[in-house]
């Protein structure tokens, strides 16, 4: 379904990604780890289209959404036409709007209809958030705040998510927790692509995954594979 | 008493002008974090347009030669428009191919200054220095309030100020754009990641600020109908340091900011010599800047990690 072919990008002269290849089907929870710098999350704001200045543009190869290419469009289109969307690193919620008009927002390229229903069904999976629905939503702590951004994402009808260290910063239940409710997503049908620092918790839920290093893909396999390859544990595991 | 009565209400009625000017300004500034420097010469077109259109559709000769009250109904609409019509043309020819190539935003600052002198010296170059008079729009009525003079026309600028007001606040408050205006203004990153075209929101901002600013343009050269390419120069200042002391990016803080400036400016002529206004008047906001760095009704920005 999305395919990446050769992909190079580049912040003005300095390469970040030097021709990367992959894929993901429907379905399934693909993760792509590597250390700090290695070009993760230049890839998955590359596939939401984000430009300079919000991120590098890309000067070579190809990307494609069920057989067409998306080089030319505009990342709200990706996250209209495509319903595929990005819960970014460090989160980006609208912290001077309450929790329910993040929520609303987000629902603003969708049909209208079913909004309040589909809001209903968000504080159903974070029921943390249905206790601060009127709240602004810079007033709730990390974990809160997490929520809301993948309850956010959804309220656009997505059915590609991508996620971008998901886990930065949650204490460890909340980290368990969240990777719980995407594996549950995904199993209502949510193709998830994730970025991770903490390779072997994204590993624990993807089906596959790709390592990346320096802006270049060294490894990838299904997640049991590289969860046994000693040379990855080694390096990006901390095993 | 009497005279701060009557000064007050000349004070509400500049106060009216700057807060018109002064809410394109925050508008701008909250979406962009740009200040739009051309904006006070916006102001300044706005009253052109309304002198082109109301001389149009009122002059016996032309093809319309509509009355007054006709000729007033139809400017203040047309010049709200097309005021627009040049704020959202600035945005679109000079800022966003600016912004696009990632330039940093002084630049943009810099071409906002720019965009302004053009639109003065460009006006000064088609139109000549003689200056234009704006037509009667409006038959002046004096009412008396216990002996405090009021003209129908200082009430109309008044209330169209408070209209404003309201209306924008509403805007902001309780529309969808609205709530996409003020999410950019925090996190202009994550606007696409909503589906939400972040073109269309500058460019209604940029039609809401104009607009209004047309209006007070059009406001203005009814209440003193001479009209000069620079007029918008220095009432154009005025009205953006009355946005940053009121707080920028907050449409509260226009208002409040405004009608302070005027009140200050007009209660400093009215009883010392008026040499003096500019100095005062500017000194107590910079004493007001000084205690409260962001402004009246600004807040600091703080990010939750």
């Amino acid at each position: 379904m999305l395919r990446v072919r050769n992909l190079k990008a580049a912040y003005g002269k300095i390469e970040a990604l030097h021709g990367i290849s992959f894929h993901a089907e429907r379905g399934e929870i693909v993760t792509l780890i590597g250390a700090n710098g290695a070009g993760k999350s230049t890839t998955l704001k590359a596939l939401m289209r984000l430009t300079p200045p919000e991120s590098a543009s890309v000067t070579a190869g190809d990307m494609e959404f069920d057989g067409i290419s998306i080089l030319n469009m505009d990342a709200h289109r990706v996250v209209s036409d495509l319903k595929m969307t990005l819960v970014p690193e460090g989160r980006h919620i609208f912290g001077n709007l309450t929790v329910t008009e993040n929520l609303q927002l987000a629902a603003w390229s969708r049909k209208k209809s079913n909004v309040d229903e589909d809001i209903r069904h968000i504080f159903d999976i974070f029921p943390r958030l249905a206790e601060r629905a009127k709240q602004r939503s810079d007033t709730l702590s990390g974990g809160e705040q997490q929520m809301l951004a993948v309850g956010r994402a959804l309220m656009t009808q997505c059915s590609v998510l991508l996620l971008d260290e998901p886990s930065m910063g949650l204490a460890p239940l909340i980290m368990y927790d969240m990777f719980r409710t995407l594996k549950k997503l995904n199993a209502d049908g949510l193709t998830i692509i994730v970025v991770e620092q903490n390779a072997r918790l994204a590993l624990q839920v993807a089906d596959r995954g790709y390592v990346l290093d320096t802006g270049e893909i060294i490894a990838e396999g299904s997640a049991d594979e590289l969860l046994k390859k000693p040379e990855i544990m080694a390096a990006y595991l901390g095993a | 008493m009497d005279v701060f009565l009557q000064q007050c209400v000349n004070a509400l009625q500049w106060g009216s002008f700057y807060a018109l000017i002064a809410l394109g300004y925050t508008l701008v500034y909250g979406v962009l974090r740009l200040i739009n420097f051309a904006h006070g010469d916006i102001f300044m077109v706005g009253a052109y347009i309304a002198f082109f259109v109301s001389t149009m559709f009122l002059s016996p000769e032309g093809m319309f030669g509509l009355s007054r009250e006709t000729t007033l109904a139809l400017t203040i609409p047309l010049t709200m428009i097309l005021t627009s019509l040049v704020g959202v043309s600035l945005e679109r020819i000079a800022y966003r191919p600016l912004m696009r190539k990632g330039a940093h935003r002084l630049y943009v600052v810099i071409t906002a200054l720019m965009c302004g002198l053009i639109l003065e010296n460009g006006n000064l170059a088609l139109l000549g220095a003689s200056r234009k008079t704006l037509p009667v729009l409006l038959e002046k009525n004096i009412h008396d309030f216990g002996g405090i003079a009021v003209t129908n026309l200082k009430l109309w600028v008044i209330l169209a100020a408070v209209l404003v007001f309201f209306f924008l606040h509403f805007i902001v408050t309780q529309t969808r754009m609205g709530m996409a205006m003020r999410a950019v203004s925090w996190d202009r990153f994550a606007l696409p990641l909503m589906g939400i075209p972040l073109d269309s929101v500058v460019v209604f901002t940029f039609i809401l600020g104009s607009g209004v600013a047309g209006l007070g343009g059009m406001l203005f050269a009814m209440s003193y109908p001479v009209l000069e390419p620079y007029m918008g120069a220095m009432t154009g200042w005025k009205a953006f340091i009355a946005a940053v002391v009121g707080g920028i990016g907050d449409i509260r803080g226009a208002f409040a900011g405004g009608f302070l400036l005027a009140f200050v400016e007009i209660m400093v002529a009215a009883f010392l010599p008026s040499t003096f206004r500019d100095l005062f008047a500017f000194s107590i906001l910079l004493l007001i800047l000084w205690l409260r760095p962001t402004g009246i009704f600004g807040k600091p920005l703080t990010t939750k990690i």
